[in-house]
C-alpha cells in the first residue's frame, strides 16, 4: 500500500494526508482491511481495487484528484478498463469514485479515444453487474457522461456535475451561474434527473453507494414476513391526498428503504429496499405530488427504474393509486405519449416476479402502465374498496348520460347521478367484476399485505431480463 | 445578498393547474415543515399543500375559489 511507482522519470511524492488520495476514498468505501489493489499506485490518475462491502466482494476505481485535477489520460482510462473486466469477470458491482475535470488535454485525441473506450465497456456491462457512481468533486465533460451512464449516481456535497463548467457557459451564452447551480445537488437532484442520490455528506455518500452495493450485489432470499396494516397510514376520505413513503417505508423491512430521485418526478416514488430479506424494488404513484397522476417524467423514471431491477433480477412491488395521466398542453408538448411508452415497455418485457397492489384507486391509461394484468403482472392484488375503472363512477355517467343528466332539474341532479353511478358500477366495474375478468387475482385484507406480496414473490421462479440499462 | 435572501424566504408554487378549496394557513402564522397551508382541489382529488421549511407565513397569495395555474405562488415563508 505504500508503494509508490516512479512513472514519467519523476518519483510521486506521497501524499497520504491528502483527504483526494485515492487510496484513502476506497479505504472510505470498502469494509475495513479488504482493499486490495488491483492496479498500480502511479500517476495514471485512476487507481482501482477490489475488496468487501458488508462481506460481500466488490470492485471500484477512484480518480486521483491530486494529479492534474483527476483528468482521464489513456493510463488512467486503462484502469477503468481493469475494473471493469474484473467486476464483469467476478459478478460483482463496480463503483466509481469521481473526481474529475474531464479528458487529459494534453493527451489530444488519445485521451478522447480512451475515455470512449471507458463509455464502450461501461456499455458493454450495462444490465449484467451493478455499476454504481459517487460523484465526490467536478466531474466534467468525460467525467459526467462516465457516471450519467452507470445505474446509480450519487452525488456528495462537493460533488458538481456539467458538461462544460461555468467559465465556458458564460463564454458562450453570457449566463452568470456558478458550478452549484450549474450542476450541484439542487439542479441534478431536482431538475434534471441526473443523479439518483443527493448525501449531505462525504460519509453519507459513501454510505449509500455501501448500501446499495448491498442491496444489489447481495440479494437474498424472502424469509419470515411480520404482517402490520397498512391501511392505517391511508386518509379517511377517499379523496384526499397524502404522502405514500410511509406505506412504502412500513410494506418494506424496517430501515431498509432508499428511494431513488426522491426530488425529480416525486409524484412516482421508486425505492429499493428489503423485503423478508430480500432485495425488492418498490415504485409507488404519490398522490401527494400531482394528485399521484403519472406525468411524462415520472414514467420516464419508472421505466429506467423497472428495466434495472429487471436487469439485476431484483423483483418489483407495484402500489397503485393513481388517478391518471396528468392532462395539459405542456405535458403533451413534452412527450407525454412518447415518455408514458417507455414504462409500458418496461413493464411488459420485465421477466422478474412483478406484483402489484391496487390500494385505493387505478383509473384509465394509468391503470394499464402501473404493472397491470394486461401487461404480465405476476399477481394482482387489491385492498377491499380499491377502484379500478376507466374512471371514476360519477365521471363515467357524466359522459354517458349526459342528455339523461341534462333534463333532470339541477337540485336532484346529484342524486341521480350517486344513482346512476351506482349502478355503472355494477354493470362496468368494481373489484368483483375486475376479479371475474382476471385482472385482479385477490382481494388482501391490508394487515396481510407484507406476507402475501412476500409469498407471491418467494414463489414465482428467480429470473432476470436479459438486456442492459440504457439510461432513458 | 442573493443567495441569503434565499435561504431565508421560501415561496411554496403550484405543481399543477388546480382550484384552492380550503386555506388552512393565514399570513403571520407560524408554521412547521409539512405543516398544510393550503388544500387543492384537482384531478377530483384534495391535493394539501404543504411547508418545506419552518418559519411565518409572510404573504399568502390565494383565498378559496381561486385557480391557480402551474407555477403560481401560494404562499411565502420566512
Amino acid at each position: 500500500m505504500t508503494a509508490t511507482a516512479a512513472a514519467g522519470g519523476k518519483v510521486l511524492v506521497p501524499k497520504a494526508d491528502d483527504p483526494r488520495n485515492p487510496l484513502t476514498r476506497l479505504g472510505q468505501l470498502f469494509d475495513a482491511d479488504t482493499v486490495e489493489l488491483i492496479t498500480a499506485e502511479d500517476d495514471s490518475g485512476m487507481l482501482a481495487a477490489i475488496g468487501r462491502i458488508e462481506g460481500a466482494t466488490s470492485v471500484a476505481f477512484c480518480s486521483d484528484a491530486t494529479i492534474q485535477g483527476g483528468a482521464m489520460g489513456e493510463a488512467g482510462c486503462r484502469v477503468i478498463l481493469v475494473a471493469y473486466e474484473r467486476a464483469l469477470a467476478e459478478g460483482c458491482p463496480v463503483i466509481g469514485l469521481w473526481h474529475s475535470g474531464g479528458a487529459r488535454l494534453r493527451e489530444g485525441v488519445v485521451s478522447l479515444h480512451a475515455v470512449g473506450e471507458v463509455f464502450a465497456i461501461m456499455t458493454r456491462a450495462s444490465g449484467r453487474v451493478p455499476q454504481i457512481s459517487v460523484v465526490l468533486g467536478p466531474a466534467a465533460g468525460g467525467a459526467a457522461y462516465g457516471p450519467a451512464l452507470t445505474d446509480i449516481v450519487i452525488l456528495g456535497p462537493e460533488g458538481r456535475v456539467f458538461v462544460t463548467g461555468p467559465d465556458v457557459v458564460r463564454s458562450v451564452t453570457g449566463e452568470d451561474v456558478d458550478a452549484l447551480r450549474l450542476g450541484g445537488p439542487e439542479p441534478h437532484g431536482r431538475r434534471s434527473g441526473v443523479v439518483h442520490v443527493v448525501a449531505p455528506t462525504q460519509e453519507d455518500a459513501y454510505g449509500e453507494a455501501r448500501r446499495l452495493a448491498a442491496l444489489l450485489g447481495d440479494q437474498r432470499t424472502v424469509g419470515e414476513v411480520e404482517d402490520r396494516d397498512l391501511s392505517a397510514l391511508l386518509p379517511e376520505s377517499p379523496k384526499r391526498a397524502y404522502d405514500v413513503h410511509p406505506i412504502i417505508d412500513s410494506l418494506l423491512d424496517e430501515g431498509t428503504s432508499l428511494e431513488l430521485h426522491p426530488k425529480w418526478a416525486p409524484n412516482v416514488t421508486t425505492t429499493l429496499g428489503r423485503l423478508g430479506g430480500r432485495t425488492v424494488g418498490v415504485i409507488a404513484n404519490n398522490p401527494l405530488r400531482l394528485g399521484g397522476c403519472l406525468d411524462s417524467a415520472s414514467a420516464e423514471k419508472a421505466a429506467r427504474f423497472v428495466r434495472m431491477c429487471d436487469a439485476f433480477g431484483v423483483p418489483l412491488v407495484v402500489v397503485v393509486d393513481v388517478p391518471g395521466y396528468l392532462p395539459g398542453v405542456g405535458q403533451e408538448w413534452d412527450g407525454v405519449v412518447r415518455r408514458g411508452a417507455k414504462l409500458l415497455h418496461a413493464f411488459a418485457e420485465a421477466t422478474v416476479p412483478r406484483v402489484t397492489l391496487v390500494t385505493r384507486k387505478a383509473y384509465g391509461g394509468a391503470y394499464i402502465a402501473m404493472n397491470s394484468r394486461s401487461l404480465g403482472a405476476t399477481r394482482v392484488f387489491a385492498w377491499p374498496g380499491a377502484e379500478v375503472a376507466v374512471m371514476g363512477a360519477v365521471a363515467a355517467v357524466r359522459i354517458l348520460h349526459r342528455r339523461r343528466l341534462a333534463e333532470v332539474p339541477a337540485d336532484v341532479r346529484g342524486e341521480v347521478e350517486k344513482e346512476l353511478a351506482i349502478e355503472h358500477e355494477t354493470l362496468a366495474g368494481g373489484l368483483a367484476r375486475a376479479q371475474e375478468i382476471g385482472v385482479i387475482d385477490e382481494i388482501v385484507e391490508p394487515v396481510r399485505t407484507r406476507s402475501v406480496i412476500a409469498a407471491a414473490i418467494a414463489a414465482a421462479p428467480a429470473t432476470r431480463g436479459q438486456h442492459g440499462n440504457i439510461p432513458l | 445578498m442573493a443567495l441569503w435572501l434565499d435561504a431565508l424566504v421560501a415561496e411554496i408554487r403550484a405543481e399543477m393547474v388546480a382550484n384552492v378549496w380550503k386555506v388552512v394557513a393565514t399570513e403571520g402564522d407560524e408554521v412547521a415543515d409539512g405543516d398544510t397551508l393550503v388544500i387543492l382541489e384537482s384531478m377530483k382529488m384534495e391535493i394539501p399543500v404543504l411547508a418545506e421549511s419552518a418559519g411565518t407565513i409572510a404573504a399568502m397569495h390565494v383565498s378559496e375559489g381561486d385557480v391557480v395555474q402551474e407555477g403560481d405562488v401560494i404562499a411565502v415563508i420566512e
